[in-house]
Formats: structure tokens, C-alpha cells, sequence
């Protein structure tokens, strides 16, 4: 789905069979799924990891508190990082 | 060169299976390699005998090197690993060092009750194999009964909800159900499919001639699967892997030898690619037995032999796409051409390309019919 239509009040979480690591030859944060990894940035990073039942509207508070970052501007990255995730079957929608 | 780091370990925990598949890529003849190399130490005369399955200890110190070594993916692969009574111990070995674990299997022997174990061990995913879409045609692929036993499977693994995938080889006695296989991927709930042309190594090299599919299938195939991948885009991920002899280029094997995978077989070896054993006989191959992991994959003369490219001969030294396809696959040429260096004879450019149009052409011209092959067999000496 577009990233614009993402409602506020989604939950998103990892798709079954998706686990979240750390890389302990990086450090970086990756996921893990049938026959693939990926490797996170660090926006990718600090979303997932409050994927745990929290609202989109609740991530997104949370991550412009801790940035310090608008939450307009912040809201439009998380929604096209989290659709691009939803794309690829990595996380899915409560 | 700066040796990467391996991403995934492919565990050939056996080679038994209660299977017979003509198009297994196990090797066909096990005790036709050279002995394992002896070390300096004289450690190879207190090593168990080199025919024997390595034990539940070993595969757990693997397991522990290989996550040490920065793989963060394994495949329980064989043979059957469910053949192996320490399969669960072993999954909850993988999960303890932090590794992805999938499982690939038949599906024969995987009870209600072991099921439910191996996903409180920690087991992340099920790679399920069916030869076909029914039960007539896939138990004579299989040589066994097994096709309704593997619908019960793959219902209580849903069930269990452990996420599903199905393999399925493809070869000219199933290709036309095509589209067939992907229904019953839909109707079983799998989120993956792999549709994989067989590819001819171990036993399925011996049956070249019963396998290989002809161009009208092939091409018949490519637009089903087409099809499919987007009608089903929401739902099933599927992966169609092209019969590589009807293609121009090759395929880019390992993604580098020796750059992200290695697979350590049921007796200790380890190799570079599942296939290398039988494919490159004169690979010196090293054993767990007798040397760990880290040095193995850094310093071996079998990991470093095709890394890189600065081992490639022309065409492949001065071709663009040498970074891309990695000129192939070394069991292919090797195979093929009788020697593992050359440019995989796939590839337009190889000198060496008539070999697989003579190949093509055979088949093509007698067309689909049904030809035997020779079911795979169980290792004799194998024991555990």
C-alpha cells in the first residue's frame, strides 16, 4: 500500500519467520528471513525496534522526542520505510 | 586479499533419505574421493574413521565456529535431516548461537510430536520439498510414497505456525504442471515457493538425459511462472530458477567462491559449494576432524583456489560482468569441460559452449519423451 496510507493507529510488527539481530561481525542491526538478510540503516533500526504493539503514532512521537525532530517531516520517513518493509513481506500491520 | 566474511552454513547432517530422487545433487559415489588430508600433528590416526558421520559434540562446535566466524543463517540440510535422532539438539544449538534456522527436508518423518519440538528448540523456518502436485506422478519422482504424507506435513507445520516454504526441483517429467505447483504453494499457505530447474550435479548429472527439459517447455514454464509471481505478489514470494543450460549467461554460483557460503558435509568435510566433492575431485578438501572452521574458510587451498578473480582465464579475466556472474560455477566447468577453471560453459563466450548445445540439441530433437533414469540409492557404509 502507499506509505500515505498508513493509518495512525497500525500497529506494525515483524512478519512471521523475520527476526531482528545484531550483526556481531558489524555491529549492525539486521533481519533475518527464509534464504535472506538484511542489513538496517539506523532509521530502519530505531522503528523496528519499537515495532513491539506501539502504535504508528506512538513510534513516531517517541522518535521525535528522541531526535528532537519535527514530526511531520519524521512521520513521512517512517511511513516510506515501513511500506518498503510491508513491500518486501518483512513486517505486516495489526 | 581481504578474506570476507561467510554469511550462511549449508549442515549436510546425512546423506540417507528415504527419498530416491533422480535429480538429488548429492554425490553419486562417496568413497570414490581421495582419503582426507593428513596433518602434521599425526592428529588423522586418533580422527574417527573418515566414512562416519560426525557426532551431536562436533556439529555443535561448527555450529559455534561458524557463528564465531560471522554466519548468521544455517541450513539443516542432507540427505534427510530427519533422520538424525539429534536434530532438535542441534536446532537448539543453532538458535543459542544466535543463527537463523531453517530446516529443508521431505517432510517424512516429521511427526506431530517432533514438530512441536523442533519449533520449542527455536526452529525459525521449514523449507518443505514436494516432487510434484499429485501423488502419482510425485511418488514416482520420489520412488517412494510420500506425496499425501507431505500434504499432512505441511498442514500441521501451518498449524504449528512455523512459516513455510516449497521446493520444488523441476525437470522435463514435471515442468508442464507448472502451474499446478504453484496452486497447491497457494492452497498449502506457503509464504515461499522456489521453483528451481534442476540443476545437474551428483544424480542428477547421471540423468542428464531424462531431466533436462526441452526449449517448448522451458519456455512454456518461464511465462507461468511470469504470470504467477505477479498475480500472487501479495501472497507468495516465488522464485523461479532458470535451467541454466538454456541460458546464454551463467549463473553467478555462490554469489563467489568462498564470499558468503560454505557447507560442511555429513562426514566433516568442508566445502566451498555442496557440490565441489564430486565435482571437482582434485579439490583438496580439509575436515573439521582435523582443522576448525576459521582457518579452513580463511586459509585453505580449497576456499582461496576460486576467490576473487585473479584466478579467472579468458574470456572471464577481461569480461564486465566478472564481478557480476563470477564466471559461473566451477562444478559446472569442471564437470563439463574436465577442468574447474574455465569459464562456465554456459556462457556465450565460453570456447567451450558446444558442449552444452550438443547437450540441447539431443534432447530436442527426440523431444519429451519419458526416458529412465536411475533412482538415487542410500550410501552403503554411511553409519552413524
Amino acid at each position: 500500500m502507499p506509505a500515505t496510507t498508513i493509518s495512525d493507529l497500525a500497529r506494525p510488527s515483524l512478519a512471521k519467520g523475520v527476526r531482528l539481530e545484531i550483526d556481531s561481525t558489524t555491529r549492525k542491526s539486521v533481519l533475518l528471513y527464509p534464504e535472506g538478510i538484511v542489513e538496517l540503516n539506523e532509521t530502519a533500526h530505531e522503528i523496528l525496534s519499537r515495532c513491539d504493539g506501539r502504535t504508528l503514532s506512538e513510534i513516531i512521537c517517541e522518535l521525535a522526542e528522541e531526535y528532537e525532530a519535527d514530526s511531520n517531516a519524521l512521520a513521512a520517513d517512517v511511513r516510506d520505510t515501513l511500506s518498503d518493509l510491508q513491500r518486501r513481506k518483512l513486517i505486516e500491520f495489526k | 586479499m581481504k578474506v570476507p566474511r561467510p554469511y550462511a552454513l549449508l549442515a549436510e547432517i546425512t546423506y540417507r533419505c528415504p527419498l530416491h530422487c533422480p535429480y538429488c545433487s548429492n554425490p553419486v559415489n562417496l568413497e570414490g574421493r581421495a582419503p582426507a588430508t593428513p596433518t602434521e600433528t599425526g592428529s588423522q590416526e586418533l580422527a574417527p574413521p573418515s566414512n562416519v558421520e560426525l557426532t551431536t559434540e562436533e556439529w555443535k562446535r561448527i555450529i559455534r565456529e561458524a557463528a564465531a566466524l560471522g554466519v548468521l543463517q544455517i541450513g539443516f540440510s542432507g540427505g534427510e535431516p530427519l533422520a538424525r535422532r539429534d536434530l532438535v539438539e542441534l536446532i537448539r544449538a543453532a538458535r543459542e548461537a544466535n543463527l537463523y534456522t531453517n530446516l529443508i527436508t521431505s517432510g517424512i518423518g516429521l511427526d506431530d510430536d517432533r514438530l512441536r519440538a523442533l519449533r520449542d528448540a527455536g526452529l525459525d523456518s521449514i523449507q518443505l520439498s514436494f516432487q510434484s502436485d499429485e501423488s502419482s506422478l510425485a511418488d514416482e519422482i520420489a520412488g517412494a510414497r510420500a506425496h499425501d504424507r507431505k500434504l499432512d506435513v505441511a498442514a500441521n507445520i501451518r498449524a504449528a505456525g512455523i512459516p513455510l516454504s516449497l521446493n520444488f526441483v523441476i525437470h522435463r517429467a514435471n515442468i508442464d504442471r507448472l502451474s499446478q505447483m504453484i496452486d497447491l504453494a497457494e492452497a498449502l499457505g506457503a509464504g515461499r515457493v522456489e521453483l528451481a530447474n534442476v540443476q545437474f550435479y551428483g544424480w542428477a548429472f547421471r540423468n542428464r538425459a531424462a531431466l533436462l527439459p526441452t526449449r517448448e517447455q522451458v519456455d512454456r514454464a518461464r511465462a507461468i511462472a511470469t504470470t504467477a509471481k505477479a498475480r500472487l505478489a501479495d501472497k507468495i514470494d516465488i522464485f523461479y530458477v532458470l535451467p541454466d543450460y538454456y541460458e546464454t549467461r551463467p549463473k553467478p554460483c555462490l554469489n563467489g567462491w568462498g564470499r558468503r557460503y560454505l557447507t560442511v558435509n555429513p562426514i566433516g568435510d568442508v566445502l566451498p559449494c555442496p557440490t565441489a566433492s564430486s565435482a571437482i575431485p582434485d579439490l583438496r578438501l580439509e575436515n573439521v576432524r582435523t582443522r576448525d572452521l576459521g582457518w579452513i574458510w580463511q586459509e585453505s587451498e580449497s576456499f582461496n583456489r576460486f576467490r576473487g578473480t585473479e584466478w579467472m582465464p579468458e574470456p572471464c579475466r577481461s569480461c564486465p560482468q566478472k564481478e557480476i556472474d563470477f564466471g559461473g560455477c566451477r562444478c559446472q566447468a569442471a564437470l563439463l569441460t574436465g577442468n574447474a577453471t574455465n569459464t562456465d560453459p554456459v556462457c556465450e563466450f565460453s570456447p567451450n559452449r558446444a558442449v552444452v548445445d550438443a547437450v540441447l540439441r539431443e534432447v530436442n530433437l527426440s523431444g519429451n519423451n519419458a526416458r529412465d533414469w536411475m533412482y538415487r540409492v542410500n550410501p552403503p557404509s554411511l553409519a552413524i
